[in-house]
């Protein structure tokens, strides 16, 4: 507690005791409602991976699965389940375009918005505004023009093809985020910094990326997602050799006989090393326990 | 001309009577260059394997390379729309979804493969040469735009053990259309009265997305004697009374099967995939699927493989044989390829006969041959040990057939793409609209959109 | 500005203008001229799902992404909080947003289907109720697609307004205290005035991506019934990819252009908003 409590009459301290316990327990409340919000998709989806074979867990009404199997996560593993056979190499894949989309993304969308923001970058909002424009059109309708200039650019059926497609739909957005979050922190820094000497490329190192840790990690998880969870790009622009495990999973579409429990089951192991990459960012999104900030 | 018939006459006959038929490319320059070839992924892991041995034979034979992908069905959906939009095409893919052979021949898009096609004249069935001759609007003339070689039938599929848990055989179903499938609506009844709450005697695909619900009512249009709707011409014959009568009782049945309780309730809404998923869950006795897809989707349970009894079509009301609704996948070689020379040879060797029964049977036979020579050649086909694709064969290359409506002219595609008629269902089912009335908006709206597409007689 | 710093902010600004060259330009240019066709707004027209399309459209943009936003906003307050369960619920808060949007537009598909569906289900267990079913009524299916996508979609934003007020600094919430603003007073005049401008863009961007957005209403109610819960995007995907139309496909989602362009223009304006006075 602090001080000021002392300093108060004792019905004000129970008062404000009864407070903070209420509000304890509606943080509490929220906690289990958030939770089971969350989870129960989520649950629907382990539901019907646990099923030995596709077809009795999602229309039979069951609220646990009868006879739980790993056989879904086993035949995604072992590379047996129809659409799924080439399952690693997939994976291998889908982790080259979302890693490196997320570097290219946070590099370039910092860069740019560090010019236009920190430096001033005179015509800079020309830029920016025009990086709006991309948003205009929604992408998925823009896929047929982008396979023929990615055939122009000799990049059919190449990674980079995916790769250059998502940083270019991702990065307006960076840019946007990254100015955004720069107004909430004060100009006068970099310009102290200027004064003692720094040049832009110090500034941009020394001052303006760890003041932006926070931005840079949304930024990243973000353009990452993007890449991991894009079905029409891949599908489209990559030959089904060098396929990502999205393009699989958006055959869901279509089918009318898939296999449900080795595609639940790619999805659960797919959405593991996004989760890891959060993980070991999430000192930048979430709130330690010696955070910055108002005291709640 | 008489000299390609006998040739391809002595071919066919060579290849059918000796194994391990010489089968030769007819590429005339020796010149060997690369073709690219997209493939969809088949159901089973066999058809895959099946169809990259045929293309290790063929290079080995012509010297020619096939550079394929092998994609799923969704993929290779937006793949293609992205590459003949864009112009930058394959130089041989398949008719996924079926429908963009006729749509693609009409805007000039495709190359006329009528030479491909001649040299199996005689092995394809009518139907399944009918299903590829399409009408290029730009040229004003109907040609053979794609090349068949797999085909396929409506069948019921019907869970046996429900049936005898109500007390019947399998051998008391009635044979005629209505009675058929009234005899499902018993079999509920009896099965609810024993506490099954959650069973329904009919599963048929009411909704107004996906693929399922055109087949079936076009399969309903055709049993009540309307398969006369659109004629090989591509003319429109709404104004024929018995066409009409029977578009109006395709109406009437399944809406009022469904607003009696026979149909589940959600089957207004289902998915292409929702219809397997309920029948697997055993909530419908019945089912009618194009493909054996069902029992496939299963065949690790042997219990229910053997459980399901797939049926062809009854007979229309009055005893005759209905004829099915017919499509064919087939290759098709985009304007603009950059090796058409190579593609059609390539099809060409595809489509011999005992090349395309090697190909179907390494992919355990789950699609049927458009040639019925070949099924009549080789008893693997009607092997009573698989009753399942006894019936698919019998249905599908001996009973009567008509082609899919739209190869004939392609606003009937638009109709479905639009589920005009599943439009006119919905609306009798849930706006309580009578049957005539949601018939006139329908037949309206197909008559608006047939205007668009006007082929020239002659 | 020096000459050199010039020269470097031009230099950092390169990599991004390159990017948008190659590839902004051209297939944003294609699509304007492959939809200004005045036949393929006619065709659009007649067809008899438009209009309601429209209205579903902006329903399920309006509710969908400002009840997400405004969600997002109060609940990124809470996981400011410092408890130890608190920062371990965040992670499965996001779950959602990281799970692939095929897999878990299916499974709510399949928890709505109906009695056989988990929701139903869970009704019936937990209550003894009936639920409805779902998809057979135009406003629960519409409904059903608007909580699919807050759910997904709402932790993302959770964490864009989390991490803004993690970039805050310190100092400010400490002047503010010394002048007597904390809980609640805290937010009303220090961490929403500072907030607002990024709210507002927020909405701006999000209802761009909202109107494009086709796979949760393509794979949860399907459109239906009869087509009745379509919006423009998914009206617009069956045109391109299951009539093979592209042009018309474009055309749909161009004739929400009355919307877009002021959408556009304030989005771009406001982001070159000044900072913030408090």
């Amino acid at each position: 507690m602090n001080l000021g409590l002392t300093l108060l009459q004792p019905q004000a301290a129970r008062r404000y005791r009864l407070r903070r316990v209420l509000t304890e327990a509606g943080s509490v409340m929220l906690g289990v409602v958030l939770a089971g919000w969350s989870l129960l998709p989520v649950y629907n989806m382990l539901l019907i991976a646990l099923d030995p074979e596709e077809g009795e867990i999602e229309f039979a009404g069951n609220l646990w699965t009868p006879e739980p199997s790993l056989d879904g996560f086993i035949e995604t593993v072992m590379q047996e389940a129809r659409y799924l056979e080439d399952f690693w190499s997939q994976f291998e894949n889908s982790v080259y375009i979302g890693l490196l989309t997320m570097v290219l993304t946070v590099l370039i969308g910092s860069l740019a918005s560090f010019a236009v923001s920190r430096m001033r970058l005179g015509k800079g909002s020309l830029l920016t505004n025009a990086a709006l424009l991309t948003y205009a059109i929604p992408a998925s309708f823009l896929i047929v023009p982008y396979y023929s200039i990615m055939h122009s650019y000799g990049l059919s059926n190449s990674l980079w093809a995916v790769i250059a497609a998502q940083v270019t739909f991702a990065s307006p957005f960076a840019i946007l985020i990254m100015q955004l979050y720069a107004r909430l922190i004060p100009g006068e820094l970099d310009d102290a910094a200027r004064i003692d000497g720094a040049s832009a490329v110090q500034l941009y190192l020394r001052i303006y990326l760890p003041l932006m840790t926070p931005a840079l990690a949304v930024v990243a998880i973000y353009a990452l997602l993007l890449a991991w969870n894009d079905y029409l790009y891949p599908a489209v622009l990559l030959s089904p050799r060098n396929a990502t495990v999205s393009v699989v999973q958006g055959q869901l579409f279509y089918d009318n006989d898939a296999p449900w429990n080795a595609m639940m089951a790619a999805a659960i192991i797919y959405v593991l090393p996004p989760l890891a990459v959060l993980f070991a960012l999430r000192r930048y999104v979430a709130a330690s326990l010696t955070m910055v900030g108002p005291r709640v | 001309m008489t000299t390609l018939t006998r040739r391809s006459l002595l071919r066919s006959s060579l290849a059918l009577t000796a194994v391990g038929a010489i089968a030769r490319p007819y590429v005339a320059n020796a010149a060997a260059t690369t073709a690219t070839v997209w493939w969809v992924q088949g159901f089973a892991q066999e058809e895959d394997v099946a169809f990259k041995k045929i293309v290790a034979d063929y290079e080995k034979a012509s010297g020619n390379t096939i550079d394929y992908s092998i994609a799923p069905y969704a993929p290779m959906r937006q793949k293609i729309v992205s590459a003949v939009t864009g112009g930058v095409v394959p130089d041989m893919f398949q008719n996924t979804p079926a429908e963009i052979i006729a749509l693609y021949a009409w805007d000039d898009k495709l190359v006329d493969v009528s030479d491909v096609v001649e040299t199996q004249r005689e092995e394809f069935t009518e139907t399944a040469l009918l299903t590829v001759r399409c009408y290029n609007n730009v040229e004003k003339k109907r040609s053979f735009y794609g090349v068949p070689y797999t085909v396929g039938a409506s069948m019921n599929h019907i869970w046996r053990p429900l049936v005898e848990k109500a007390g019947y055989q399998m051998s008391d179903i009635p044979k005629t259309w209505d009675p058929y499938y009234d005899f499902f609506k018993d079999v509920q009844k009896k099965l609810r009265a024993q506490g099954m709450r959650n069973v329904y005697g009919l599963g048929f695909q009411m909704n107004t997305a996906g693929n399922d619900s055109n087949a079936r009512a076009n399969d309903f249009l055709i049993a009540y004697g309307g398969e006369d709707i659109v004629t090989k011409d591509g003319k429109l014959h709404l104004d024929d009374p018995k066409v009409r009568k029977a578009a109006i009782e395709m109406l009437t049945y399944p809406t009022t099967a469904y607003k009696e309780g026979f149909v589940p309730p959600g089957a207004i809404n289902w998915n292409d995939a929702d219809d397997n998923n309920a029948f697997h869950a055993k909530q419908i006795v019945m089912d009618i699927e194009r493909s054996l897809s069902t029992e496939v989707a299963i065949i690790k349970n042997e219990q229910d493989y053997n459980d399901i009894v797939t049926m062809g079509l009854p007979l229309s009301n009055d005893g005759k044989p209905v004829p099915v609704e017919q499509g064919s996948l087939c290759g098709l070689i985009p304007k603009g390829a950059k090796n058409v020379a190579v593609a059609k040879d390539f099809l060409r060797y595809l489509i011999q006969p005992q090349i395309l029964n090697e190909l179907l049977k390494t992919g355990l036979g789950r699609n049927l041959p458009a040639m019925p020579a070949i099924v009549k050649n080789d008893p693997w086909w009607l092997d009573p040990k698989d009753p399942h694709r006894v019936t698919y064969v019998r249905q599908g290359l001996f009973g009567p057939t008509v082609p899919t409506f739209w190869t004939s002219n392609p606003a009937y595609a638009q109709v479905q793409n639009e589920h005009v008629w599943q439009t006119a269902w919905a609306e009798i089912m849930k706006d309580g609209a009578a049957p005539q009335v949601a018939a006139e908006k329908a037949f309206k709206r197909v008559e608006e959109i047939f205007a668009k597409y006007p082929i020239a007689q002659g | 500005m020096h000459g050199s710093d010039f020269a470097w902010s031009v230099a950092f600004a390169v990599p991004y203008a390159a990017v948008f060259c190659a590839f902004v330009v051209y297939p944003i240019a294609y699509a304007l001229w492959i939809a200004a066709r005045p036949s393929l707004y006619a065709d659009l027209i007649a067809d008899r799902l438009y209009l309601p399309t429209v209205v579903n459209t902006l329903v399920f943009v309006g509710l969908g992404v400002n009840v997400k936003m405004f969600l997002a906003l109060l609940l990124s307050g809470f996981f400011m909080r410092r408890r130890w369960w608190i920062k371990a619920l965040l992670g499965i808060y996001i779950l959602p947003w990281v799970l692939a949007a095929v897999q878990t537009c299916i499974s709510f598909h399949w928890m709505l289907i109906g009695e056989q569906g988990l929701v139903d289900g869970l009704l019936a267990a937990l209550f003894g109720i009936d639920g409805p079913i779902w998809f057979n009524n135009r406003w629960l299916g519409l409904g059903s697609n608007i909580v699919a996508y807050v759910w997904k979609w709402m932790p993302f934003w959770t964490v864009i307004f989390l991490a803004a007020r993690m970039t805050i600094p310190r100092d400010i919430y400490e002047a503010a205290e010394i002048d007597g603003a904390t809980g609640p007073r805290s937010f009303v005049h220090v961490t929403f005035p500072m907030l607002a401008n990024l709210y507002l863009i927020c909405i701006l961007v999000s209802t761009l991506w909202t109107l494009g957005e086709f796979t949760t209403v393509y794979l949860v109610s399907g459109g239906g019934p009869a087509g009745s819960t379509e919006v423009l995007a998914t009206l617009g995907f069956r045109y391109a990819f299951d009539a093979n139309r592209p042009e018309l496909g474009i055309a749909a989602v161009m004739s929400a252009l009355p919307v877009l362009i002021p959408i556009v223009i304030v989005l771009m304006r406001r982001a070159q908003a000044s900072e913030v006075q408090l």
